[in-house]
């Protein structure tokens, strides 16, 4: 139990670290990209490349991931601000969302399974 | 600020989400988020009480903390499905991008139909984006971070209730495609849904959240102002 936690910890602040560094480096290039995609990429490269190996972060990013939602409670509670917005126009938000939640889902369905039927044959 | 009271707003998220979550579990409709239903109590119990956002403001600092290391550590999913990629790389990115593309113009496009605003539809912009990389798209690009979160947890709710019925619909049998599909579109949640259809299709849909949000992290600054009068 307090191994696991350690470990937990040790890990997290591993993660932090490699979150902090994109956050330097894509203000450091100016890029107008989110420092935790940025993050995630050198993370990704790191693991990819053999620099470090998938069990040195894997029990604290495992236990971030499994909680993953919690994060975004405290976020979601911010949508307090805005009763008047959806009042106003809560239907026609939840009309464009539909729509376009289903293009989505067609365009990427519909591409994929032709490509698929195609490299198949 | 006062430390027994945000330290009391934090025991009360804590609550709502672990009591949310076995909810959950237990019965894993796409209804029963636990984000959804934990928000709808929080600012239920926030306004009877007569609290404001102000009030909550300091706890949600503390709370979020540990969402930039989370982040990052959506490179392990991505990691151990990387042969899956590798092998399958022309067709996930094609996909990942037509859904991506498509969605978000669709957003935009309707949205000005109903003539939002500007602020409201850059806000809709990275709704298919997992939500910590969403809200740093929708801050970069003009919108308002708590909208799009919840924007992000609606279209997790909408695709992963109509996803696939809407993809058996159209005759997209491919495990491959369902997959892709819904990662695409309904991130997270999307990916719940698709891990219930097969290991595949649960495979395919991390693969494209991970993709999806970094290819919107990358386009949506110059795609969505296309989009603005």
């Amino acid at each position: 139990m307090t191994k696991t936690a350690f470990n937990i910890s040790w890990q997290v602040l591993l993660l932090w670290l490699v979150f902090r560094l994109g956050t330097f480096l894509v203000a450091l290039l100016h890029l107008s990209l989110p420092g935790n995609v940025a993050g995630m990429l050198i993370m990704f490269l790191l693991l990819a490349s053999g620099a470090v190996k998938p069990s040195l972060i894997e029990e604290g990013g495992g236990f971030l991931l499994k909680h993953f939602a919690f994060f975004f409670i405290p976020i979601s509670v911010g949508l307090m601000t805005f009763g008047d917005l959806m009042r106003q126009s809560g239907a026609a938000l939840l009309l464009v969302l539909t729509v376009s939640a289903l293009v989505g889902v067609a365009a990427t369905g519909i591409s994929v399974e032709l490509l698929q039927g195609r490299s198949s044959r | 600020m006062n430390l027994l009271l945000s330290a009391s707003l934090i025991l009360l998220t804590l609550g709502a989400y672990l009591a949310t979550r076995r909810i959950f579990l237990a019965y894993r409709h796409p209804l029963l988020n636990p984000v959804f239903l934990s928000t709808v109590v929080i600012i239920s119990l926030m306004k009877l009480t007569g609290y404001s956002w102000d009030d909550y403001q300091p706890a949600k600092e503390v709370m979020t903390f540990l969402l930039g290391p989370a982040t990052v550590a959506l490179a392990l999913p991505l990691y151990h499905n990387r042969s899956l990629l590798r092998r399958h790389a022309p067709t996930v990115l094609a996909g990942v991008a037509a859904g991506s593309l498509t969605t978000m113009a669709a957003a935009l496009v309707a949205g000005r139909l109903f003539s939002l605003g500007d602020t409201l539809l850059l806000s809709l912009g990275p709704k298919s984006v997992t939500v910590p990389i969403a809200v740093e798209i929708s801050r970069l690009c003009g919108g308002e971070a708590p909208l799009t979160a919840a924007f992000v947890v609606a279209t997790g709710m909408l695709g992963s209730i109509l996803g696939p019925g809407a993809l058996s619909l159209l005759r997209v049998k491919h495990p491959m495609a369902r997959g892709l599909a819904l990662g695409t579109v309904s991130h997270g949640q999307g990916t719940a849904v698709a891990l219930m259809e097969s290991e595949t299709a649960g495979a395919m849909s991390g693969v494209a959240m991970a993709l999806a949000a970094v290819f919107t992290a990358f386009i949506a600054p110059y795609y969505l102002p296309l989009f603005l009068r």
